[in-house]
């Protein structure tokens, strides 16, 4: 478990190195955004340009593929090549992306509907194939786009457009879903321990090989409404109980999240990416072996 | 075209509703355009009519355009209002009135409005703080004066006083019920038989306020206060003194900043945050970072970005 | 396999000497891919298309490019169409149910004017229907299968030589009209063994993509020239555009006002027609004096080529179009050939589905009468044949 908390000391407060500024990074014609009041994804969206930055990358070789839902339009706001593809489909077009381009930093940002419900597939395959990919998963429990409807994330008892009694689905672990597909790094952050998630997210992008970031974000308008979760502050301090559920479990006040959920980097491992052992198969098979 | 005075709202007659209407709703995603079209399907329902009620929605997001036609007659065939056959134009924000207002029956259409603006975001053009955004000029007094009947009041306002801005639909609910011949009572068991229990009373202020509404003048609306208006920062700052600035333009008023500074900066002001003890500022960035909308930067003073 | 040297006449193919293979017809359009530059394949196992997909895995090595086989074929088009937006010629290939599962991103592929290639070997439908029999039922697939109006192009080779010149000109068209472009095939020329004239190494002409170049400026993705098509961005050279499939304005974001959609859309369609000189392609035999013109494509054709000689042999003056473009339907080269005709009759290997186009083509000039075969075998030419002389008893 990460316990990052804010710290004046910490790096960014602006001392030697050379400042992030969000707005080097976004499409300012764009903005302001079309998320709505206290949207998690807005905070999702600042630490992965952070992560960006502080890996010093490029952003004319950094390429944003996006699904379909809240989470897909992320992407239309970041000044980098940008596609917002199909409804599940972003990992497999990043594959493709990717194979021809492995001069591009790839990220996908996906959803929980997204990533796990239609493009489950996709998931699983993408992690098992470990091509250097940085999956970012914002993960709200609900389908905002649409009007909140259930997801594979929704917690239980949540209410949902779908689930007006109470969900009575099991939901995904989707950290350990990926660990178990075989992806190289997997972890796990709330958006409100900002710095720690760039920090994850930084890590993440500069893993050679697949890596799956679930972001816990929050959808302020539709679900916290549906479920009476309060307004976005109270929203977002709920992440902190989340995160020390010993403590809060059988709170009154209970945490947004009952099953809470451990953060920090669960799986860093060392294995062969996809892009290079195609490469050498594709050496051997032109320097005359048989590649077989 | 003729103006309104204040004794024409106070002397108009209900309209009697022989041969039913035809009611156009718009606002745009989360306002309740829905929730009034319901409130006057189930009225003319119960009042014997035949009912076709046809919406957009779905883009639930902020924003997202939202409408709803409301027809009700002894006998409904299209689903659909044709352009200049709608009686009543009721709007939950302002630019969405305007962009229907050619809907309207000419020279016999009412018009009701919010007089309330939600900027979409890309009418933001702002790159710089405080820069002009891009929405509708027309003055509600210009454009009240441009049709048969209307009516522009700040109905978010009167909500918001009765103690829920979500009731403004109600608000603008109850003004359109004086100008149809039912009885306060019937609308009342409407409403209380659509919204949820936990609303029903604020829904009932909010439909009576709404009712007895008469226009004090017809007056500019509000303007949208600090929006257009870049914060301040202290005149001079401490050289190393942390400095905490906000977009107006940008802030959707989420609470988020205010509500976590540790050193209670930032207050609420006119809708969005502002820099209120600048003094306190330990330069922490956690409004920065948490800011969803990019509308708040903390910087040393003297450190350049 | 037997080898010897001829003239070559592939479209596309500007060499004097090309080497006579025999080849089967997925192979010949695996090798067709390599030769029109394709670098990337995706693709998913499907009878009767696998094989295309294993010679690609064996050839795209050998010059540099990357095969990968996906998880369904959802993946394999959308892989396809990642790879081609990052400036790859890329195919993938296919029969009817994994072309049923593509049809979304086509029409993705379509909206944001990604260049590729499917090839969907056709099997006996519908739903699993019969995977070892051939058919010739995703005519309308082609044309219809995605949501919405879209450019749609289709080819539909008859032979095995057609398949390897068809393959090299879909990805020509695909790639100067920005669009995605399918060949149509079934599979009995899939598994087809033919003299194939296959040109030398290097000899097909590749007319690279247009880039968008010079990255200075406010820079509008979609803004295109006469000929309907703008230069496409490749990522990392500066203009960080967007793509999306949400209807889009010039500047590459989304938008719903009517005047610009409507802009938008017809371009977006106006460029096949525009275009129709580069994408139409038909052949015909016997035609200018036919009292029953037969139309005919694919397998079907052949049969029908066959029938036009038996019947001619006999007396019965009959002709054969054939539209190697299915989509956009060679409407004028139609006309003309029927202009003369008493009747029309054109069999095919589904329930009807390209007699639609022909008759609202010809409009009533002539009567159009069917011929369909549905149980998973081939129309012969004697079926022809009876089904003429019937026209004129």
């Amino acid at each position: 478990m990460t316990d990052a908390t804010f710290s004046p000391t910490d790096a960014a407060l602006g001392g030697g190195e050379p400042p992030f500024d969000v707005r080097e990074w976004l499409r300012l014609e764009t903005m302001p955004h079309f998320m709505c009041p206290g949207c998690g994804h807005g905070i999702a969206l600042r630490t992965m340009l952070w992560a960006a930055h502080d890996c010093g990358i490029d952003k004319d070789d950094l390429a944003v593929v996006c699904g379909i839902g809240c989470s897909g339009r992320i992407g239309g706001y970041i000044d980098a090549n940008t596609f917002h593809t199909t409804h599940g489909r972003p990992l497999a077009f990043a594959t493709g992306l990717k194979l021809a381009r492995p001069d591009l930093t790839v990220v996908v940002v996906t959803g929980d509907g997204d990533c796990l419900a239609i493009g489950g597939n996709h998931l699983i395959h993408a992690c098992r194939r470990n091509l250097d990919i940085t999956c970012l998963m914002l993960n709200n429990e609900v389908y905002g786009m649409t009007g909140g409807q259930v997801s594979p994330t929704t917690s239980a008892h949540r209410i949902t457009s779908t689930t007006q009694a109470g969900n009575f689905e099991p939901t995904f672990d989707a950290c350990r879903l990926a660990e178990a597909a075989g992806a190289g790094f997997v972890g796990r952050e709330v958006t409100r321990q900002a710095p720690a998630l760039k920090s994850l997210i930084a890590r993440a992008i500069r893993h050679h090989g697949f890596s799956f970031v679930e972001v816990m974000s929050d959808c302020t308008e539709i679900y916290g409404r549906k479920n009476e979760l309060g307004e976005a502050p109270e929203m977002i301090l709920g992440q902190k109980a989340d995160m020390r559920p010993e403590v809060y479990n059988d709170a009154p006040d209970r945490p947004f999240r009952p099953n809470a959920l451990p953060t920090g980097v669960f799986v860093e491992r060392g294995l062969p990416e996809y892009g290079d052992s195609v490469r050498a198969h594709v050496a051997a098979v032109r320097t005359g072996g048989t590649g077989r | 075209m003729r103006p309104l005075s204040h004794d024409e709202f106070a002397g108009a007659e209900p309209h009697p509703v022989a041969s039913g209407m035809n009611i156009l709703v718009v606002g745009v995603g989360g306002q309740g355009v829905l929730m009034i079209s319901k409130a006057l399907a189930l009225m003319a329902q119960r009042q014997g009519f035949q009912v076709k009620q046809s919406e957009v929605h779905g883009m639930a997001k902020r924003g997202g355009i939202v409408f709803s036609h409301v027809r009700f007659a002894e006998r409904v065939w299209s689903p659909t209002i044709p352009q200049g056959e709608v009686d009543a134009l009721i709007a939950l924000e302002w630019a969405e009135g305007l962009r229907w207002l050619d809907h309207l029956r000419p020279g016999r259409g009412v018009f009701i409005a919010d007089t309330r603006k939600i900027v979409p975001p890309f009418a933001c053009r702002a790159r710089t703080p405080g820069a002009p955004i891009a929405y509708a000029r027309e003055t509600p007094a210009e454009i009240v004066g441009r049709v048969a009947e209307g009516w522009a009041l700040d109905a978010t306002g009167i909500a918001t006083a009765l103690g829920d801005a979500r009731a403004a639909n109600t608000v603008l609910l109850g003004r359109l019920s004086a100008h149809l011949d039912y009885a306060p009572a019937d609308w009342q068991a409407v409403i209380a038989a659509i919204v949820p229990k936990a609303t029903r009373e604020i829904n009932r202020k909010a439909f009576e306020a709404g009712r007895a509404w008469i226009a004090p003048a017809m007056v500019e609306a509000p303007p949208p206060s600090a929006r257009t208006a870049p914060a301040e920062g202290p005149a001079t700052v401490p050289a190393g003194r942390p400095v905490v600035s906000i977009d107006p333009a940008w802030c959707k008023g989420c609470r988020i900043c205010t509500t976590l500074c540790p050193e209670h900066c930032l207050t609420m002001q006119g809708g969005v945050a502002a820099v209120t003890a600048p003094d306190a500022c330990t330069g922490c960035h956690v409004c920065e970072w948490l800011c969803p909308d990019f509308a708040i930067t903390v910087r040393r003073e003297g450190v350049l970005g | 396999m037997t080898t010897a040297t001829l003239s070559a006449s592939a479209p596309g193919a500007q060499t004097s000497s090309a080497t006579l293979t025999a080849l089967h017809g997925n192979h010949a359009c695996a090798l067709a891919a390599i030769a029109a530059g394709c670098r990337f394949f995706a693709g998913y196992p499907i009878t009767p298309s696998s094989e295309i997909a294993e010679h690609l895995s064996y050839e795209l090595p050998k010059v540099g490019g990357t095969f990968v086989q996906m998880e369904d074929e959802i993946a394999s088009i959308a892989a396809v169409a990642g790879a081609s937006l990052g400036g790859l010629r890329a195919m993938t290939a296919t029969s009817g149910p994994g072309f049923s599962l593509m049809q979304e991103n086509i029409g993705y592929a379509a909206m944001t004017e990604i260049p590729l290639v499917i090839v969907d070997v056709m099997r006996g439908g519908p739903s699993t229907g019969m995977p070892t029999r051939p058919a010739q039922g995703d005519v309308m697939q082609a044309r219809f299968g995605s949501h919405g109006d879209r450019p749609v192009v289709a080819l539909a080779p008859a032979s095995v030589q057609e398949i390897y010149e068809e393959t090299i000109r879909a990805f020509d068209i695909a790639e100067r009209l920005r669009t995605p472009v399918t060949v149509l095939y079934d599979q009995v020329i899939a598994h087809l063994l033919e003299s194939v004239a296959v040109p030398a190494p290097g000899a097909v002409r590749v007319i690279p993509r247009k880039w968008a170049n010079g990255a200075s400026g406010p820079f509008r993705p979609y803004e295109a020239g006469d000929d309907g098509v703008p230069p496409m961005v490749r990522p990392g050279d500066g203009h960080r555009s967007h793509t999306t499939g949400l209807t889009h304005a010039e500047t590459g974001f989304p938008t719903q006002t009517p005047a610009v959609v409507d802009r938008m859309m017809r371009r977006l369609l106006g460029k096949i027609d525009a275009n129709r000189a580069l994408v139409e392609r038909f052949a015909t035999r016997a035609t200018d004096d036919a009292d029953v013109l037969i139309v005919a494509y694919g397998i079907t054709a052949r049969a029908a080529r066959r029938a036009v000689d038996v019947l001619r042999a006999e007396g019965v003056k009959a002709g054969l179009f054939r539209p190697i473009t299915l989509w956009p339907f060679p409407e004028d080269a139609l006309k003309r050939a029927a202009s003369g005709a008493k009747s029309v009759l054109v069999p095919e290997m589904n329930a009807g589905q390209l007699v639609l186009e022909i008759e609202r083509v010809l409009g009533g000039a002539a009567p159009v009468r069917r011929l369909n075969r549905i149980d998973g075998e081939p129309i012969v030419p004697h079926q022809i044949v009876a089904a003429v002389k019937e026209i004129f008893s």
